[in-house]
């Protein structure tokens, strides 16, 4: 027992210091996305409204023409593609992944400029398995998490261990996803 | 010495000429794929994708839309019309706004009153649970009201509705 207290301890300790940097990442990463429909956890949007008088119905002129409203309001340098998504809209789109939209009637603009949020973008992209090295990586991580769970119950003996007051906070741990799956499931 | 740079020498040519056939199979593995993939220009996709069911096509359009939520899920448009792909990997961000070439199979889904019933339980469920919005609910809501006036005025059972399951693509510059 004495021997695997000390080697659970020293497992939890030293994988622990080695994985603080991925224990953020998806910590970060999962308050996140568990908020989608409230928030973009990738990109804040900004939204500019103006109006222009600068005709934009489909011409031969027409990428001239979006052009100069491009550099009235962003810069034509950004420009990437546009379409007709009906009889009555413009859609332009521009790098970055923003986008403006023009009333071609009332000559309204709508220009959505999206702008990646420092830190969220990163720990989200990783979120998302990026690819198979990072794939084997978070199983690691996640196989490692079970170690923490099991190793955490030999850690400290007494009645602060899993015989007294971690024992408690233990069952209480276990006991809340039951309840939710016994209501919800 | 010699022996070494002859044993190189022939290693390099059988290598360059395994590359050369290898360049010419894919070539004319190209063509093949070329010749048999139609394209369907998107104004006639809904009219035309029922012909190709569980079929590759190619299309081509500017990527309106990617799911912000799945990040495997896009709309690629024209001024014409509309369709969507689904994925089974995630699309970066960054293809919004570009205009691709896509290769995917046509799926189809039937929409009728079974689809309408499932929908309309799913959208009361999604809304109750806090996962959507009062404006989003309305909006499902309107959309799945739409599908029933479809299939009364025009006294049909069920309607098609075709999507693209991603295959490939390349960016148009």
């Amino acid at each position: 027992m004495k021997k695997l207290r000390k080697w659970s301890r020293i497992l939890h300790r030293d994988i622990g210091y080695f994985f603080i940097g991925t224990t953020i990442i998806y910590g970060l990463s999962g308050i996140a996305l568990n908020h989608l429909s409230d928030w973009n956890p990738n990109y804040s949007i900004l939204v500019k409204h103006s109006s222009t008088s600068i005709n934009l119905e489909n011409t031969a002129t027409i990428k001239d023409n979006v052009l100069i409203l491009l550099d009235d309001i962003d810069s034509r340098k950004n420009y990437k593609k546009h379409y007709y998504p009906n009889r009555k809209t413009i859609k332009i789109f521009l790098k970055g992944g923003s986008s403006v939209l023009v009333n071609l009637k009332s000559g309204d603009v709508r220009a959505e400029y999206l702008k990646k949020r420092p830190v969220f973008y990163e720990v989200n992209f990783l979120h998302y398995n990026p690819n198979r090295i990072w794939t084997w990586f978070s199983d690691l991580f996640s196989a490692s998490l079970i170690l923490f769970a099991i190793t955490s119950i030999f850690m400290v003996k007494g009645k602060k261990g899993i015989n007294g007051r971690g024992g408690i906070y233990t069952l209480l741990g276990i006991l809340i996803p039951l309840l939710f799956l016994i209501i919800y499931l | 010495m010699k022996k070494i740079i002859f044993i190189l020498a022939m290693a390099i040519l059988v290598f360059a000429c395994k590359t050369e056939t290898k360049k010419a199979e894919d070539k004319q593995q190209q063509v093949e794929s070329k010749t048999e993939t139609p394209l369907l220009a998107l104004g006639e996709f809904e009219t035309k994708a029922g012909d190709f069911v569980n079929k590759e096509v190619k299309i081509q359009g500017i990527v309106d839309h990617v799911c912000k939520h799945s990040g495997k899920k896009l709309l690629v448009v024209t001024d014409d019309g509309k369709v969507h792909i689904t994925s089974d990997t995630r699309f970066n961000d960054e293809l919004q706004g570009s205009e691709v070439s896509l290769t995917g199979i046509v799926l189809e889904e039937r929409i009728d009153e079974a689809y309408c019933l499932k929908m309309e339980e799913d959208n009361i469920k999604s809304h109750s649970e806090g996962k959507s919005n009062k404006d989003q609910f309305d909006q499902k809501k309107e959309h799945i009201q739409q599908y029933r006036d479809q299939m009364k005025a025009e006294s049909i059972d069920y309607i098609s509705s075709y999507s693209l399951q991603y295959v490939s693509h390349t960016e148009i510059k």
